[in-house]
């Protein structure tokens, strides 16, 4: 197990202390409390006694079952079973949310008030609770019912629609799950800003998190421009939205892509002098943004001839003698073989110590200094540690958790 | 000013103190990456003064659609928020005193200029730490304070690019094209920046002790690409564009409705699709013998996407949301920014906020995310203009007679 570069004697980590139940599934707010159990917080995955959490049959299973994802974005989470549709399963939560700082669910809304367990009763089980709720649309309005998932949520959030060729067929955004993702991260912060209050106040309260408002909050200047000027952007390709040219993916001679921004003048003044041809920067020429605008069908045509005479290597080569912005558009292959990737440890090989596979996962972002996450342990099996849990958190003896065993309350 | 972007579920009218009331942001950053956490801090408490050149300023404030201001683009505008701008030279001597006094009674520092530009000017970690040990510094840049790739220019789009994310977009065989038009690395980035500085605060206030948070924009998107590294460790497997669909359910894609217009259905499990049968008119589509088990579907992809882009191209856009509404179908409309600002859904929850701005009038921003019951973000004030604090930060903040900022300025210090 590799953890990141840093000081020799490692301080406590910040979240060290902290205990966190995630109660939700699939990745947006479960990768919440991912994150928070890489800067130290004792993450208990509560799981549905038979099946678990649905992400460990979504994808390509490992070799112990259990999907890459699971096991990738289980890190460091101890598995407790426990049924929240039996009345034993929820006294037992309730006695758990009474020892805990955070809480992720995103199941729909009304889900938890159905069973019982929802935000008056458990904030008064425990005031100081935190409790992270992530949906499709958010806990209110007239949408908060609908089933809402991340493809959906790059729809409704403006992202899908400005994906693809100009009038051609929206596509995914590059990954189906980015919006679980971003929601995971806003939730994240939501959820360090209110431990702080917390903290602070002894007051707790809830994260309100709509998979479709990550992303739209995250689309730039499209909400005031259309209020002023009417503007709706429109699908582009590779291209900038009527900011920058070159801008954009050119495929090389080796049939791979790169990717070139020239956002101001210099930058394209850089690109030329790669190009062999620092006369096009000239001022009668395209050296001016808004020339280059206005010419954009020219100068891309030059761009796109140029790198169709090299290969990437050539290309990414010449563009960096010059400081160029460029970069390979990697591909996972390309991405295992990169210097950069190698020199951060961007990817970290962690031993699953049942079939002694060795898996490949994402290593912690950020990286901090002083104290820098840690991936202790991969994704667990399910119900790993629900006799440990039981018998440590509450209490229970050998005999009372085989009796919850046998009525499948876990 | 006004602002009602906060969508706060409970008793909005009682004042209440935000998480981060009390603490001090400098933003040196240019641009998104790494400002747009600031910016997060801003929105719950922080006070966050922007950094900027005494004569150009931000470059972000040139950068997309112009107003009537000659300094702030709308792009300035929605994401320099909740910012008070103060210049200041880092180029020279004095302005980098000025700079390590007023980090001296800060508490967050956020830069992302390339790697070794604060050590140019004297402002590498060890002199800023030796200024203020508690400070906690967040540094965002295409590829990290490490590496052989550290000093390259790292924008949104070219780090989106080497992180692995562009590559994917687009259809198979085809050019890859941008995961939307917007610099989705730069928020992304900024979020795990946000997320870092939370952290290293509540560790510098247990120990007293600040330090560094290095975010590469590029390890920023690859963090979020779920199973794909996993995959290909183990199995060699590339995974390659897909379209407007997905490798591991379907149909799960966006679809043309009757009236050219677009929607996007998500059938990830049997369920799903059994009640898409169902909006359909065609249940027996769902039946064990048919397409009832995700495998069948994903085994006769093409024939089972050619049933619903059928249906979907023989109803209007409104009539296939309804049904498909009706079956509980996980669907949404492909929403360009008109159909956003017609949604009843945006409305309600607040995530357009109107704020006044001098000069300009009402500028339609995106509102706090996320939202919190008990202590909701706010936007105070959008983009400021060049320098609207520098006289009362080095004033107040800093002590400096009325005099010795008139010289400063003379010199163009500030």
């Amino acid at each position: 197990m590799t953890a990141p570069a840093a000081s020799s004697a490692p301080a406590a980590l910040p979240l060290a202390g902290i205990r966190v139940l995630d109660i939700a599934t699939i990745i947006a707010a479960p990768y919440c409390a991912t994150l928070l159990g890489e800067f130290g917080a004792d993450v208990l995955k509560l799981e549905h006694p038979v099946g678990g959490d649905g992400l460990r049959k979504f994808g390509t299973p490992s070799q112990r079952g259990d999907t890459y994802t699971w096991l990738s974005e289980g890190r460091n989470k101890r598995s407790v079973t426990l049924d929240l549709r039996l009345p034993d399963g929820v006294a037992l939560f309730k006695r758990l949310v009474a020892q805990t700082d955070v809480l992720c669910e995103n199941f729909r809304t009304g889900t938890l008030e159905k069973w019982g367990l929802g935000w008056e009763v458990l904030r008064a089980i425990n005031p100081r609770l935190v409790m992270l709720r992530v949906t499709g649309y958010g806990q209110t309005g007239p949408y908060r019912d609908r089933p809402g998932f991340a493809r959906v949520a790059h729809a409704v959030g403006g992202i899908a629609y400005l994906a693809g060729m100009p009038k051609g067929t929206p596509v995914t955004p590059g990954s189906t799950t980015l919006g679980d993702y971003m929601t995971g991260l806003y939730g994240c912060i939501g959820v360090l800003l209110a431990l702080r209050h917390r903290d602070l106040t002894g007051e707790g309260q809830y994260v309100d998190a709509a998979l479709y408002e990550s992303v739209f909050r995250c689309t730039d200047e499209l909400a005031p421009a259309y209020a002023m000027h009417g503007t709706v952007r429109e699908r582009q390709g590779s291209s900038h939205n009527d900011n920058a040219v070159p801008h954009g993916h050119f495929a090389t001679r080796d049939g791979k892509w790169i990717a070139i921004s020239c956002a101001t003048d210099k930058l394209f003044g850089r690109l030329a002098a790669a190009m062999g041809r620092p006369e096009l920067a000239s001022h009668s020429i395209y050296g001016t943004q808004a020339v280059r605008l206005e010419h954009r069908h020219d100068v891309n045509e030059i761009v796109r001839d140029w790198c169709g005479s090299l290969t990437r290597d050539e290309v990414l080569a010449r563009c960096h003698a010059t400081d160029t912005p460029a970069a390979p558009l990697n591909d996972i292959a390309d991405i295992f073989g990169d210097r950069q990737f190698h020199a951060r440890r961007t990817l970290v090989a962690v031993d699953e110590p049942e079939t002694a596979e060795t898996v490949i996962v994402p290593a912690v972002v950020p990286r901090l200094s002083e104290t820098p996450g840690t991936i202790r342990s991969l994704g667990p099996r399910l119900g790993a540690h629900t006799d440990a849990v039981l018998q440590e958190l509450l209490g229970c003896t050998p005999d009372e958790v085989a009796e919850l065993r046998r009525k499948r309350v876990i | 000013m006004t602002a009602d972007g906060s969508a706060a579920p409970a008793e909005p009218s009682l004042p209440t103190r935000l998480p981060l009331d009390g603490l001090r942001v400098v933003d040196v950053g240019n641009f998104l990456a790494g400002p747009y956490a600031a910016s997060i801090l801003g929105e719950f408490g922080a006070e966050v003064l922007k950094v900027e050149h005494p004569l150009a300023g931000d470059p972000m404030r040139r950068f997309g659609t112009g107003t009537t201001r000659p300094d702030a683009t709308l792009k300035w505008l929605s994401e320099a928020r909740n910012r008070k701008s103060v210049t200041l030279d880092l180029r020279q001597p004095e302005g980098v005193d000025l700079f390590l006094r007023l980090l001296g009674k800060s508490d967050v520092l956020v830069e992302n200029f390339r790697p070794g530009t604060m050590e140019e000017w004297g402002l590498g970690w060890a002199r800023i730490h030796a200024a203020n040990p508690r400070l906690v510094m967040l540094r965002v840049t295409g590829y990290g304070q490490t590496g052989p790739y550290r000093r390259r220019h790292g924008f949104a789009h070219i780090a989106q690019a080497f992180g692995g994310l562009n590559y994917l977009c687009g259809f198979p065989g085809e050019s890859p094209v941008l995961p939307g038009t917007v610099p989705l690395g730069d928020y992304i980035a900024s979020l795990f920046g946000a997320i870092g500085v939370l952290v290293a605060l509540r560790h510098a206030e247990a120990t007293g002790r600040g330090q560094v948070i290095d975010v590469g924009i590029y390890e920023a998107v690859f963090r979020v690409l779920e199973e794909i590294a996993g995959v290909y460790g183990a199995q060699g497997k590339v995974r390659e564009r897909e379209g407007a669909g997905s490798f591991v359910a379907v149909p799960h894609g966006h679809f043309r409705t009757q009236d050219d217009r677009w929607i996007a259905i998500a059938c990830t499990t049997d369920k799903m699709f059994e009640r898409l049968a169902v909006a359909m008119g065609q249940p027996h589509l769902a039946s064990s013998s048919l397409y009832g088990d995700q495998r069948k579907r994903l085994a006769a992809r093409d024939t089972v996407n050619q049933l619903v882009i059928e249906w979907v191209a023989s109803l209007p856009r409104d009539a296939v949301m309804a049904r498909c509404l009706e079956e509980e179908v996980p669907v949404g409309k492909v929403n360009s920014i008109a159909d956003i600002f017609a949604d009843e859904q945006f409305q309600a929850r607040g995530n357009l906020a109107t704020v006044a701005v001098d000069g300009v009038g009402d500028v339609v921003v995106p509102g706090v995310v996320p939202t919190l019951s008990a202590t909701p973000g706010r936007i105070t004030g959008l983009g400021p203009a060049l320098g609207d604090a520098t006289d009362a930060v080095m004033r107040d903040l800093l002590g400096l007679a009325a005099g010795e900022v008139a010289r400063l300025r003379a010199q163009r210090i500030i």
